[in-house]
């Protein structure tokens, strides 16, 4: 999911720079306060944290592998704000180290594995966990706190790809987002498993929000940081399209077998997207369901 | 366990190791954005800039095999962006193609012939927040640390267990496994910050023997200026 450089128009690039950074500074402003303070060793030992979970993958279907992300784990243990700052450090180090991600690239990158899973993942705890949510609830909440994190963030990373005519927007879409719609189930799992044994073995760590509190103000900000480029990317992709997507519908027909999408208006032709993306993805999903089952049904004899 | 696989070639002894990281950081960046900015049509110029890129290569002494093997990891993208070749023609997928492996190259010749400690001191005298300098710094001098950490589990967990366990099982384990990673670091990061608080630690690290801006640092830097100005020009 890490962009390379060459991938992206300019334009798309430049301007995710212009929005990742701007958010780094504000973030690095919040965290200002006290920099010999506890909060910055924890940090930097959570994004190795993060950075090591990251290097081990894990089979998935066919070949294929995914690894854990995090984003939504470190954002319901440390508040968003730490969190994105945190991940934003790890899509800089594995930019540098080990070249997984471009330079220029580096603000669309930082978007999606950064801020949407941080955001997008806490927004989604807090709303299904509530504010002291324990047990099942919370649990589950976490679960789709790291599936919903990780969707979100593929489909933006295939919408500013196909955006920049590097990537069939249909095909991207599908794909990307099928992929991690199952990659996702494991971050759930894991996300959620975490949590379970951190609650049951310490649960202070639970309330380690030291970046002050994630006031009103800040959800504000923080849904106008992610929703308004997420925002223009869905309706670019919708609407007023570039030059390089435009050509590729007026051939799509070809690809969509029977109904023809170029009539359809926008906001019918977005629909439809989706409704092919959901049926690849449950697709996926049955799949990945009879492969577990294939697994259980061998190992019984 | 080795513990440089990262910088494992910036310690060499080659003209471009010598410059100071400053001048790598901004000379490189604006390669890469010169790179992106070639229009699609003229070839020339993509010769051109793999050739400085050649020989920079050569200069710096990393080995070839190495070079090559770092740029695999854009084959995915490659393959994803090959389905567009119906839409887009083979020439699209070549431009695509070239473009990405130069900004990868001149992006592992960056990172490869400098020393990660100096970068970070770039990075930060280049006007970068100290905070993220600071957590890139802990990233990466915890990495290791906790890279043997998580081995050393990995092989109690296998001393323990025969086989595999039921799919259940095994994330129960892997979670709970991952649990104890994290309290392992939290409480490894609180000692370490009272030990770094307790010989003087305010925010800052010190580098020692820092390199300067020296005459090398003057001949690189107007040597990539004239070069990507006469590439505009040519253009």
């Amino acid at each position: 999911m890490h962009i390379p450089d060459g991938f992206l128009t300019n334009r798309i690039a430049a301007s995710l720079d212009v929005v990742s950074g701007a958010g780094i500074l504000y973030a690095a402003r919040r965290a200002k306060v006290d920099l010999s303070g506890r909060i910055v060793p924890v940090m930097g030992v959570l994004a190795a944290f993060v950075f090591a979970a990251q290097m081990i993958n894990f089979p998935v279907l066919g070949g294929t592998s995914g690894h854990l992300i995090g984003g939504a784990l470190l954002a319901i243990l440390l508040g968003p704000m730490a969190a994105f700052l945190t991940m934003a450090t790890v899509v800089i180090a594995q930019a540098l180290f080990l070249q997984d991600g471009g330079l220029v690239a580096l603000g669309a990158n930082i978007f999606n594995i950064g801020a949407l899973t941080c955001f997008g993942g806490y927004a989604v705890y807090r709303l299904l966990g509530g504010g002291s949510a324990r047990g099942k609830r919370m649990l589950l909440a976490g679960f789709l706190a790291g599936w919903a994190s990780l969707i979100v963030s593929s489909a933006c990373c295939a919408l500013q790809m196909s955006l920049s005519g590097a990537i069939p927007l249909r095909i991207g879409l599908t794909t990307m987002v099928g992929y991690h719609t199952v990659v996702g189930i494991f971050e759930g799992m894991l996300t959620a498993g975490v949590l379970s044994f951190l609650l049951k073995v310490r649960p202070d760590l639970m309330k380690l929000n030291d970046l002050g509190r994630f006031g009103a103000a800040d959800w504000v900000g923080a849904t106008l940081f992610v929703a308004i480029p997420a925002a223009i990317l869905v309706l670019a992709g919708s609407s007023r399209l570039p030059d390089p997507l435009e050509r590729l519908l007026a051939i799509t027909p070809l690809l969509s077998g029977g109904t023809e999408p170029a009539k359809l208006n926008s906001t019918a032709r977005y629909l439809d997207y989706l409704v092919r993306a959901g049926v690849f993805v449950l697709l996926v999903l049955l799949g990945f369901v009879a492969s577990l089952l294939g697994r259980h049904r061998r190992r019984r004899p | 366990m080795r513990h440089n696989f990262i910088d494992r070639y910036a310690l060499l002894d080659s003209p471009l190791h010598i410059l100071e990281p400053r001048t790598k950081l901004l000379a490189f960046t604006a390669m890469i954005v010169a790179v992106l900015c070639i229009p699609v049509r003229s070839g020339s110029l993509f010769v051109a800039y793999f050739f400085v890129t050649a020989i920079l290569m050569g200069i710096s002494q990393i080995p070839l095999n190495y070079m090559v093997g770092r740029t695999l990891v854009i084959l995915p993208f490659i393959v994803l962006a090959s389905l567009a070749v119906p839409w887009k023609g083979y020439l699209g997928l070549g431009i695509l193609f070239v473009r990405a492996i130069l900004c990868l190259m001149l992006l592992i010749l960056l990172t490869n012939t400098t020393r990660f400690v100096e970068l970070l001191r770039g990075l930060r005298r280049l006007g970068c927040p100290q905070i993220l300098v600071l957590n890139l710094g802990f990233l990466y001098r915890y990495l290791f640390v906790l890279t043997e950490e998580s081995m050393r589990m990995k092989q109690a967990r296998d001393c323990r267990r025969v086989g595999r366990a039921p799919l259940r099982e095994e994330f129960r384990i892997l979670s709970s496994m991952l649990g104890t990673l994290l309290i392992r670091s939290f409480e490894r990061a609180e000692r370490m910050h009272y030990a770094m608080l307790s010989r003087g630690y305010s925010g800052e690290f010190p580098v020692v023997s820092p390199k300067r801006f020296s005459w090398h640092d003057l001949v690189f830097l107007s040597g990539v200026t004239i070069f990507i100005a006469l590439t505009v020009l040519w253009h």
